[in-house]
């Protein structure tokens, strides 16, 4: 790929991402939980992680949360979008080389592991309050459950552009 | 399917299961605690609650109205940009707490 291309393609990315958060932000959320959500954003990212590489999906990830911020336009609501964001972008940088892409959807689950520990650090951070560690349980239980989901939304999608970077060569 | 897929299925599934577990087991307890930046405000033991009624906490953050019913308890409104807190409706055991980012205020339901 050269530097052109790559930068467009993630220049494509960093705005599908942005989009799909935005609109799944203007949904209520399915079930009324705070700090839960589907977090079909993180389709995006798992899936520059797997075709481009750790440093461009943690590029594409601060460019959507900065991006975010304007849309979302509350200051807790950036803190908390980038501690969930930074855990899950570290814990899946250390994953993804170690599983094979028939098992991204398990990078995924860890990666909203992290995400959700992140979010959950930041709400006793933010609020002074340690009673809400209790939540912990409840918050990985909803990890595991999204995150296998997007993971293999992200899956078939590597796969998808993979097929087609395929068929351009 | 492959050994390592199945690995992963099914140590998740036990994960979650025990997620799901713990948190069903702390949601026993009628005390409601309204914390607000770290500080107790106040402690309601929402099955001595015998008549409804509503209290404003109010901060140099801002101020959210609770209600508190028997068994129940919630916010119905608030001066905060998202309204995640109101959105959530009345909480009815220890399970989920009610969070107001914005205002630093949780409420909780406790064991007695």
């Amino acid at each position: 790929m050269t530097r052109t291309r790559k930068l467009v393609f993630m220049a494509l990315l960093t705005a599908v991402e942005l989009t799909i958060w935005v609109i799944e932000g203007q949904f209520p959320a399915p079930i009324p939980v705070p700090g839960v959500k589907l977090g079909l954003a993180s389709v995006v990212t798992l899936t520059a992680m797997a075709v481009l590489g750790r440093r461009e999906a943690g590029a594409i990830l601060l460019a959507r949360v900065l991006l975010g911020a304007l849309f979302a336009g509350s200051f807790s609501a950036v803190i908390f979008s980038l501690a969930g964001g930074a855990l899950s972008w570290c814990v899946m940088s250390a994953l993804v080389g170690l599983f094979p892409e028939k098992l991204l959807w398990v990078v995924s689950v860890f990666g909203a592991i992290g995400h959700n520990l992140g979010q959950l650090l930041a709400a006793v951070a933010v609020t002074g309050t340690p009673g809400l560690f209790w939540y912990g349980p409840a918050l990985l239980t909803a990890a595991i459950l999204t995150g296998a989901f997007t993971g293999l939304g992200s899956m078939y999608l590597v796969r998808a552009l993979r097929a087609y970077e395929h068929r351009r060569s | 399917m492959k050994r390592k897929t199945l690995f992963w299925i099914v140590l998740f599934a036990l994960l979650a299961a025990g997620g799901a577990a713990a948190a069903c087991l702390h949601g026993g307890g009628t005390v409601a605690v309204i914390t607000v930046d770290g500080r107790e405000w106040d402690r309601v033991d929402l099955s001595a609650v015998a008549v409804g009624y509503e209290t404003t906490v109010e901060t140099d953050l801002g101020w959210n109205t609770i209600r508190v019913e028997p068994g129940s308890i919630a916010v119905i409104d608030a001066d905060c940009p998202g309204h995640d807190c109101v959105e959530q409706g009345a909480i009815t055991d220890g399970a989920i707490p009610i969070v107001c980012l914005p205002h630093r205020l949780v409420i909780q339901i406790e064991g007695p």
